[in-house]
C-alpha cells in the first residue's frame, strides 16, 4: 500500500514538474531556443531568458541545478510527509484492531485479567512466574533481564488476560527468582475471589519486607 | 542368444545404477531441504541460558541473528559450533547476535558439552519441544537467520565443511541491510 503511495507521489511530482517547465518556456520568449535539457528550469530562469534572450540559454542551463535540488528536496519533505502520515494511519488502526478483538475475545463479564508489579526488588531478583485458577496452569512465563528491570523502574505487565464464568475461583501465582544471599527462592501466594458481571483485575505485587530482610508476595484485587 | 545375454545384463545394471543414484539423489535433496519458514516472521522464543539468565528473541529486534539448533548426538555440530563461535566475535560488534539452542533430552550433559566447547555466544536449553516445534525442526543441526525486522530469511541444515562461508555471506549481505 505504501509503495503503490510512493508511486502515485512520484508520479505526481513528475506532473508537477513537467507543468512547472511548460509554464517555464511559456513565460520566456525565447522558449523555443532553450534547450531540452534546461526545462526542469523554472520561472526564475525564464525571466532571466526574457531580459538577455541571448545568454539565456546559457544561463538557464547554468541556473539550473540549485532549483531542480530545491524541488527535489520539497518532493522528498512532501513524500516524508505522506510516509509520516500513513505511519500514523497505521498504528491508529492498530490500536482500533487491539480495542475490538479484546471486547470481542474478552467481554467485560467474563474478563479478568491478571498484572504483575515490583517495588524496590532489593531482597528479590525475579525469574519466573506461574500463574494457576481453579488449580489449572494458566501462564508461565520468563523474565529476561530487560523485562525484570522494567518493573523494577515502575512497569506494570499484563501477563494473563482470559474468561472466567460468574461466581467464586482461587488464583495461585508462584514467583521464582534470586533471593536473598543470592539463594534460590520460589514463593507462592494465593487469593479467593468472586467474579461478578464487570471485568476482574487481580495484581501480583512484589514489594520488599524491610524488617525481615526478605521479599513479599501479594495479590491485590482490584474492584 | 548367448550374445544378447550379456548386452541384456548390462541394460538391466545401467537402469539398476541409474535409479540408484536418483533414489540417492532424492532421499539427499529431501534431507537437506530447509524447513518452509523461510520469509515468515520467526517465532518468538524465551529460554533458559546455560549460565541461568533468561532470554528472549524479540528482545533482538534490530539485530540479525543467527539461531542454531543443536544437539550433543549430531556429529556435526561439533564441527559447526566453533566455527559459530568465530563469526560471533567478528561480527558480533556489526550488529550479529548469535545464539545457540539445544534440543538434548539431557540438559546436564547438554550443559557439560556446551561448557566443553568454549562458545563465545549464549546457549539456550529447550527444555521443552515448543521451540523445536515452532521451528519445524528435522535433521540436526539446523541454522537459521533472522534479519533485522524479525524475519527468517534463511535456512540451512546439516553441516559441511565450509558451510560457515556460505553463513557468512548470508551475514554480510543481511548486515548491509
Amino acid at each position: 500500500m505504501s509503495r503503490m503511495s510512493c508511486v502515485g507521489s512520484w508520479a505526481l511530482a513528475s506532473i508537477l514538474l513537467a507543468g512547472t517547465a511548460l509554464a517555464g518556456q511559456a513565460a520566456s520568449p525565447a522558449g523555443a531556443a532553450a534547450p531540452a535539457d534546461a526545462s526542469p528550469a523554472p520561472a526564475g530562469a525564464a525571466a532571466a531568458g526574457a531580459t538577455a534572450p541571448a545568454a539565456s540559454a546559457a544561463s538557464s542551463a547554468d541556473a539550473a541545478p540549485a532549483p531542480a535540488a530545491e524541488s527535489s528536496s520539497a518532493e522528498f519533505k512532501t513524500l516524508d510527509q505522506e510516509v509520516q502520515g500513513l505511519k500514523k494511519d497505521v498504528i491508529d488502526l492498530n490500536k482500533d484492531l487491539f480495542v475490538l478483538e479484546e471486547e470481542l475475545l474478552f467481554p467485560a463479564n467474563t474478563q479478568v485479567a491478571v498484572y504483575v508489579s515490583m517495588d524496590v526488588g532489593a531482597f528479590f531478583a525475579l525469574d519466573s512466574v506461574t500463574v494457576k485458577i481453579d488449580n489449572r496452569e494458566v501462564k508461565n512465563y520468563l523474565y529476561t533481564a530487560r523485562e525484570a528491570d522494567a518493573l523494577l523502574k515502575g512497569g506494570v505487565q499484563q501477563i494473563y488476560l482470559g474468561n472466567l464464568k460468574v461466581g467464586k475461583h482461587e488464583l495461585v501465582a508462584f514467583f521464582t527468582g534470586k533471593g536473598p544471599v543470592e539463594r534460590n527462592y520460589r514463593r507462592g501466594a494465593t487469593i479467593k475471589f468472586e467474579k461478578g458481571v464487570g471485568a476482574k483485575y487481580l495484581e501480583l505485587k512484589i514489594t520488599d519486607k524491610v524488617p525481615k530482610h526478605q521479599p513479599e508476595f501479594t495479590i491485590k484485587d482490584w474492584e | 542368444m548367448r550374445s544378447a545375454r550379456p548386452g541384456r545384463c548390462a541394460r538391466r545394471l545401467t537402469l539398476a545404477v541409474g535409479l540408484l543414484g536418483c533414489v540417492v539423489q532424492m532421499h539427499a535433496a529431501l534431507a537437506v531441504a530447509p524447513p518452509p519458514i523461510v520469509g515468515k516472521d520467526a517465532p518468538d522464543f524465551v529460554a533458559k541460558t546455560i549460565d541461568g539468565s533468561n532470554l528472549r528473541l524479540s528482545e533482538f529486534r534490530g539485530q540479525v541473528v543467527l539461531v542454531n539448533f543443536w544437539a550433543r548426538w549430531a556429529s556435526d555440530s561439533r564441527q559447526e559450533m566453533p566455527a559459530l563461535s568465530r563469526i560471533n566475535q567478528t561480527y558480533e560488534r556489526a550488529g550479529l547476535k548469535v545464539i545457540g539452542i539445544s534440543i538434548d533430552d539431557d540438559l546436564v550433559r547438554a550443559r557439560a558439552f556446551a561448557d566443553a566447547m568454549k562458545l563465545s555466544y549464549p546457549v539456550m536449553l529447550d527444555a521443552g519441544p515448543q521451540i523445536g516445534r515452532d521451528y519445524q525442526l528435522g535433521k540436526m543441526p539446523m541454522t537459521i537467520l533472522v534479519d533485522r525486522s524479525g524475519v527468517i530469511r534463511y535456512a540451512h541444515v546439516g553441516y559441511r565443511r565450509g558451510d560457515d562461508r556460505v553463513f557468512l555471506d548470508h551475514i554480510r549481505e543481511l548486515l548491509r541491510e
